[in-house]
Formats: structure tokens, sequence, C-alpha cells
């Protein structure tokens, strides 16, 4: 579904990726994960050519992105969904009209817009907060409406740059887990970059772990499904005494 | 009322007539030429989507050598233009020239500003989602900059009522004219205050709407 042969990124000195070579399989949840700096943002954005590599090739969906004119390129990024660190939405706009704007820009059937858009809210289980504009919503629910936004268009491929890394833990479980119902039940192949093993773990099938702007090692894992965090205040006590004395004094 | 002004009630009326159409020239022009400019000026910079340098410095020179000038000199400086267009340098219509292009300067940097606050990452979406760069600018740019560039159109409005005072020079009449001839030429300073109060009136007024409809649609 996504191959990158011999791709090569640097910014002005720094060589953020050298010369990466990976292949993700269609209906894969692919995991990237490393230090800060290690490169796997860089190598995320390189697959739909957010950041366009000095050398190599990238291909997606069978489309050689790295050939294709800059129009063509518009077209192919249609199918293939982002979501991000700090979610990204336009303020601006209702959480509605936020979900719309991908469908105006794939002119998607105006009479059937609206249900297109409530059919995603729905997915992501938003839909009665359809006429609220983003600074009305917490952080899980701006993410779902990027999600749902992302969606819209129903791409083969969503890549989620840090999805849960400005989320709390509970909030983190909810947002992995419409990420695993996407890839479940609509067949969509997700990679996510993290630098949190747990988010990882849970719910990746396979993983590459990035150093210094190169794979270190790629690893099969089984994911071990995500599980709602115990959020209570008396666990919060429990994990903070657990290793180590209290001064109680 | 007081006396002196309905005394002077006709020349009053015209010269706010002259300010209007004056301003209202000025704003046409920022907002059909400065506002496409300060979007260029910000599409073209490092770094954003259609960078270009050359572009970007010629736009950004041109506006910073405008706005250097001391405007007294722009309008002087401009009356060979003004003529070439206008067909004479003198009068109301003739006074618009200088004031548009100092508008157009003024205005652009405005935008440019605004759309400077738009976030990186909004930008990034739109990129991701495979928007043209018209779709950028109209669905995500001014959405997202919009009660900013009210402030500025605002900002902007009241420097071109500051600009057209001094538009006498070159016989565009206006309040500012009025107030300098009858109020401090002939020592009709009564005159001159009621001007001034007048000026103030129509700058607060347009700061409170400008400000109001700002917030209002500011969902950020």
């Amino acid at each position: 579904m996504i191959k990158l042969h011999n791709v090569g990124k640097s910014f002005s000195r720094f060589q953020a990726i050298k010369s990466v070579s990976l292949t993700i399989d269609k209906g894969e949840i692919y995991g990237i994960i490393g230090a800060s700096g290690a490169g796997k943002s860089t190598l995320l954005r390189l697959m739909n050519l957010l950041e366009l590599p000095d050398e190599g090739e990238v291909e997606v969906n069978g489309q050689k992105l790295t050939n294709l004119s800059s129009k063509e390129l518009r077209q192919a990024r249609k199918s293939i969904g982002m979501i991000f660190q700090h979610f990204n939405l336009v303020a601006n706009k209702t959480v509605y009209e936020n979900v719309a704007v991908p469908l105006k820009l794939a002119n998607f059937p105006r009479n059937e817009r609206k249900s297109r858009v409530v059919e995603c809210l729905r997915f992501v289980g938003l839909e009665n907060l359809i006429d609220k504009y983003p600074a009305q919503l917490s952080g899980g629910q701006k993410q779902r409406v990027a999600i749902a936004r992302a969606l819209a268009n129903s791409p083969q491929v969503l890549l989620c740059d840090e999805p849960t890394s400005s989320l709390d833990p509970n909030t983190t479980a909810e947002i992995l887990e419409v990420l695993e119902n996407i890839n479940k039940s609509l067949g969509v192949t997700v990679v996510i970059v993290s630098h949190e093993m747990e988010v990882i773990k849970s719910i990746c099938n396979r993983v590459t772990v990035m150093a210094a702007g190169e794979i270190y090692e790629t690893v099969s894992i089984e994911p071990k499904r995500t599980q709602v965090i115990n959020n209570s205040p008396s666990y919060f006590v429990e994990q903070l005494i657990k290793d180590g004395e209290i001064n109680n004094a | 009322m007081p006396e002196i002004l309905v005394q002077y009630e006709a020349e009053i009326w015209s010269s706010i007539g002259e300010t209007f159409v004056m301003v209202g020239v000025s704003i046409l022009a920022a907002i059909l030429i400065g506002h496409p400019v300060g979007t260029l000026l910000f599409l073209c910079k490092k770094g954003q989507v259609l960078e270009n340098r050359i572009v970007f410095s010629t736009l950004n020179l041109l506006v910073n050598i405008t706005r250097s000038f001391p405007f007294l000199l722009l309008v002087v400086f401009l009356i060979p233009f003004t003529r070439l267009i206008i067909g004479t340098a003198i009068g109301t219509a003739a006074a618009t020239v200088p004031l548009s292009i100092i508008a157009i300067a003024h205005y652009s940097r405005l935008v440019e500003q605004s759309l400077l606050d738009v976030p990186r990452g909004v930008m990034e979406a739109a990129i991701s989602m495979g928007a043209s760069v018209k779709d950028i600018i109209f669905k995500f740019l001014y959405v997202e900059a919009r009660s900013g560039l009210v402030l500025g159109l605002t900002t902007s409005i009241i420097s071109f009522i500051s600009y057209s005072t001094i538009m006498g020079v070159v016989g565009g009449g206006g309040i500012g004219d009025f107030a300098i001839r009858y109020g401090y030429q002939q020592f009709k300073t009564e005159l001159m205050i009621y001007m001034i109060i007048i000026m103030v009136i129509f700058v607060q007024l347009i700061q409170f709407i400008g400000t109001t409809v700002s917030r209002m649609i500011d969902k950020r």
C-alpha cells in the first residue's frame, strides 16, 4: 500500500532521513516509534509528500507520488487522510463545516454532502456536536472531528502524526479505539507515529523503530488491544507511591 | 446647534462629502488591490505555498518604499502620475490617486500580518487534503484570519481619514482642509474644534463597528 524506496530528506544541513526504504501492506496498523529528532514525523510526512524528499521514490496505493504533477498529487492526496497532534481544525468553521471541506475539495455531490458528513461524525460518535465550533470541544472531541474530516473522502490510508500526544490517557484509549475501528471495519491502512510506547504497543501489528534518521529495526508484534486506563484519583495516588516511599509528614 | 455651524452648514456638509469620497475610494483600492497584494506577499514568503523570492522581494520593496514617503511628499511626487490618469492634479478626484496608493501599501502589509497568524498546522491540513492554492486561500486562510483582516481594515480606514485631512494641498477638500482654512487660517478656533469633534466621532464609530464585527466573526 505504501512503499518508500531509498528516500532521503535534509533540512538545510541536517539530514533528517537517510535513505530509508520500507513497505507497508494493505490493512496494516503500522507504527513508527523513536526518540525526538529520530525522523519519525518526517518519515510520515514524506508519505503524502507534505515534505518533498531530496531523493528516492514514494509510492502510495500503486501511484508513484514522486512522479506526479502537482494537480495529480492533489488528487492523490484526497485518498490519503491525515491527522495531527494539534488537530489542525479550522477554528472559524463549525464541526459540520470542517468535515464538509474535504468533500467540497473533491467535488462530492452537493446533495449527498450533508448525509456523508453526518455519517462520518456518527462513526466517531460526535453527530450531536455538529454545530459546535472547535473551541467548544475537548481535545479528544477535536481529534475525533479531525478523524471524521480525514475519513470524509473514504481514504485508503490514514496517516497519524502523534495523534494522542496532547491527550490524557483515557482520551488516548478512546482515540486508539476509533483508529482500530477504522482499520477493522473500513479496511483503511493506518500509519501511526508516536513517541508513546503504550500507544504503539496497543494497536500496531508492525512497528519500525527509527534512530538518527534511519530504520533501526522493524518488528512484528501482537497488538495488546486498547484498554481504557484507570483514571480514578485513588489509582493516580497508588501509581505515584508504588515505586518508592512517599513522605506523609 | 451653535450659530457658527449653522452659518457654515453647507460648506461643512460638502467637506464631509469630500472626505467620504476620498476615504471611500481609498477603502475600495485597499480591498480590491491591497488585499490581493497582501495575500501574495504572504504566499510568496519563504516556506509558503507560492514561495517566490523575486515576487516577494519586489512587492516587499514597493510597499516599504511607498510607506517610507512622508505622505505630503508622496502626494507631490505623484502629481505627474495623477495628471496622467485623472487629467488633472487638482481636486477631490485627483486627491484619490495618492490616497489609493498609500491605502494599497498600508492595507497590504496588514493583510500579510493577519495571514501570518494562521497556524502553520491549518495550512498543512489543507495541503494534506489536496487543496489547491485557491482553496487554501478561500477555504482556509481567509476563514481563519477573518477577524484579524477586519481589524486591519479598521485600522487602515482610520489612517485613511487621517491621510485625507492634508489633501487640501492639492485642492482635495475634506473636513481637515475645511478645519485648516476656516478654523486655523481665519482664526475661527471654535469652528476648528467642532471639526475635530466630528472627526473623533467618525473614528470612534468606525473603531466600534470594526471591533464589534471582528469579535462577532471570531470563533477561535
